[in-house]
């Protein structure tokens, strides 16, 4: 495994994290966005919805996710084969990775594995969780899009775009457990509290809910064209799930998977981020290179521009 | 100014996509190639950009002090239908359904070999924070991809017969750029292609390296007596050093010895390192000698029809000496 030595500074990371602990930012809210096409890092500071910075990051900046200590971010550049991992207090980047064109990535529950799947390049890669190791590097047909992980960290679930697939990985061994099709090209993916599995399937309207020992299908939850992908709150009785095409959020109540409200969010609405409070869903619009920040109460929209194609979204 | 083109740019793509072009590909079934459609639709924007830019920018020096004036114009209305397919319809399909998923396998191959492309900015670290540097380094490269290319479409004799297509028009202008075979088209994607995963292209960036080259390559077929001077000549191709590579004369002395001279793209540095910079201060007709008629002053179907006839001409050469070449089965009329 490679690591290079560059040493990036967010600066306005940086400050903004020195900023949000000083007296008087309470309730004040940073919104760190990923612009896939513009190879840039935009950071929003709601005090008045703006953009107030955009850095240049490296190649094709996707998703980022926290480490499960939540010290750093991991920023998956596809386009650039690399992690940047980024502390989170200051801001300042720890590390580059090398890792092939990594799409989506994922910890495991127990943070033993660290999984990133390849869109571009149909292949998933399982890593050691601590070292970054490569310890698996699995074929895939075709597009492996969003990750998902079995509440006790053995298995890894795949979507499969490209082939309308869905495919159980046993992450110590790397092999596959089971492959089905899904639904006309699945995206989003997330394992439920009470384990089931529900996949966005994007190139129709609803939601697939996903025996995950088998890969049968329990039921669909229509939500809205173009379902794509999930956030579960905090308190996990609420589940939030983008609808691409129909420029929507449906919430649903995550217990009963029912649908309570649909929210607009014009743009192609992608990953999603609640802020601090719970009050607000901040959603990617992938297609108009804007965020949108929803009201939950009120259902009032705001849209702040920013880069290309903007694609991962971090709220704190 | 830049920033503001780009905006406009970007809302036009994010509109025309999400209103229009996503809802049909969601009817169709085709939503995993929504990331690719949306890309192409930048590519053909920009390309549209490109093709307005050169009009409004190379047009009027047409006007101003044109090499030659014609009184029939219909070869030139050709080169207009060619600009218009290969650079807003052909091209950007090629690139993004064919290319750029063999591309992805090939380089896909790789990674389970363990190789995975270095990018320049790993390599040459100071680049990192000069996105623009990066981008005139690649271009730089591909640039040099593209002298080799040229010089292997004037010396292989089945892809002259190939090229010959882009040759063949005795009314140069700054539509003549795209007029080229479409196996030609595919072939010199390919090549600077692979030559852009080679070196670590973005995949997102090769399509606006393109354009770049496109822009300068309009200028250089432009119908306009405008030379860059003795020193001018080796930093950029304009269009009386281009010309000079077009001259139908240009197999006799003094445009060159043997196969042709000038063939540069963009910078004409290539063309002084290897031999083959000819500054000659003349603005000679363009054509291909052996080729008149009907066969170059027809239609874009049967030009590319003629392509394909020259192409087989030259393979059965190839196969059997005997047989004539593609010069000599379609002579000038």
């Amino acid at each position: 495994m490679l690591f290079s030595s560059r040493s990036v500074v967010f600066t306005l990371i940086a400050l903004l994290g020195a900023a949000s602990g000083m007296p008087g930012a309470a309730g004040a809210t940073t919104a760190v966005v990923l612009n896939s096409d513009d190879d840039s890092l935009s950071v929003i500071d709601s005090q008045n919805y703006k953009e107030i910075s955009r850095t240049h990051v490296g190649r094709g900046p996707h998703h980022l996710i926290e480490t499960r200590d939540g010290r750093t971010l991991i920023i998956a550049m596809s386009g650039s084969n690399e992690l940047v991992l980024i502390d989170r207090a200051s801001g300042v980047e720890k590390q580059r990775v090398t890792a092939s064109d990594p799409y989506q990535i994922g910890f495991s529950p127990d943070g033993k594995w660290f999984v990133a799947a390849s869109l571009r390049l149909d292949h998933i890669d399982i890593y050691d969780g601590q070292t970054y190791e490569l310890v698996h590097r699995l074929p895939a047909v075709s597009m492996p899009s969003h990750i998902a992980f079995s509440p006790d960290s053995k298995t890894a679930f795949v979507t499969l775009q490209g082939t309308n697939g869905l495919v159980s990985i046993d992450l110590a061994s790397g092999k596959v457990n089971w492959a089905v099709q899904v639904g006309r090209t699945p995206a989003g993916i997330i394992t439920r509290p009470g384990g089931t599995l529900l996949v966005g399937v994007m190139g129709s309207d609803y939601v697939a809910e996903v025996d995950p020992a088998t890969g049968g299908i329990i039921k669909k939850i229509v939500t809205g064209n173009g379902a794509h992908n999930f956030l579960l709150s905090p308190d996990g009785k609420r589940l939030y799930v983008s609808n691409r095409v129909a420029g929507t959020i449906s919430v649903l109540n995550a217990d009963t998977l029912e649908v309570e409200n649909t929210l607009q969010a014009p743009g192609g609405p992608d990953d999603m981020a609640l802020s601090p409070d719970g009050q607000q869903l901040w959603v990617t619009g992938r297609w108009r290179a804007w965020v949108n920040v929803i009201e939950l109460a009120s259902g009032s929209l705001k849209t702040v521009p920013v880069g290309r194609s903007p694609h991962g979204i971090f709220v704190y | 100014m830049f920033d503001a083109v780009q905006r406009i740019i970007e809302e036009i793509q994010g509109a025309v996509f999400e209103t229009a072009i996503q809802p049909a590909l969601f009817q169709l079934g085709l939503m995993d190639w929504s990331e690719d459609v949306f890309d192409g639709v930048e590519f053909a924007l920009y390309g549209a950009l490109a093709v307005a830019l050169a009009y409004i920018l190379f047009r009027p020096l047409e006007l101003w002090r044109p090499v030659e004036r014609w009184d029939e114009r219909r070869a030139v209305r050709t080169d207009i239908v060619y600009t218009l397919i290969h650079r807003l319809g052909v091209v950007p399909a090629i690139l993004f359904v064919v290319l750029a998923p063999l591309g992805a396998m090939i380089d896909s191959y790789s990674r389970f070999e363990g190789y995975i492309p270095p990018e320049i900015e790993q390599l040459v670290t100071p680049l990192f924070h000069h996105p623009f540097a990066t981008f005139l380094v690649y271009m730089v490269v591909l640039d040099f991809g593209e002298y080799w290319r040229h010089r292997l479409q004037h010396r292989l004799p089945w892809w002259w017969a190939l090229h010959s297509v882009h040759h063949d028009q005795r009314q140069m202008t700054l539509w003549s750029d795209d007029r080229n075979h479409i196996l030609d088209d595919v072939l010199a994607l390919i090549w600077s292609g692979t030559l852009a995963m080679l070196i670590g292209v973005p995949p997102g960036e090769y399509p606006l390296l393109l354009i770049g080259f496109r822009l300068v390559e309009s200028l250089s077929h432009t119908n306009v007596q405008l030379g860059f001077g003795r020193i001018g000549s080796t930093l950029l191709v304009g269009p009386q050093f281009h010309r000079v590579h077009h001259a139908i004369e240009h197999a006799a002395a003094p445009y060159d010895r043997s196969r042709g001279c000038n063939f540069a793209v963009i910078l004409p540095i290539w063309d002084v390192i290897f031999g083959t910079w000819r500054p000659v201060a003349s603005y000679p007709r363009t054509g291909v000698a052996t080729l008149a008629g009907p066969t170059i002053r027809c239609g874009y179907l049967r030009h590319q029809w003629e392509g394909f006839r020259r192409l087989f001409a030259a393979l059965a050469h190839l196969v059997d000496r005997r047989r004539v070449d593609f010069v000599a089965a379609f002579p000038a009329k």
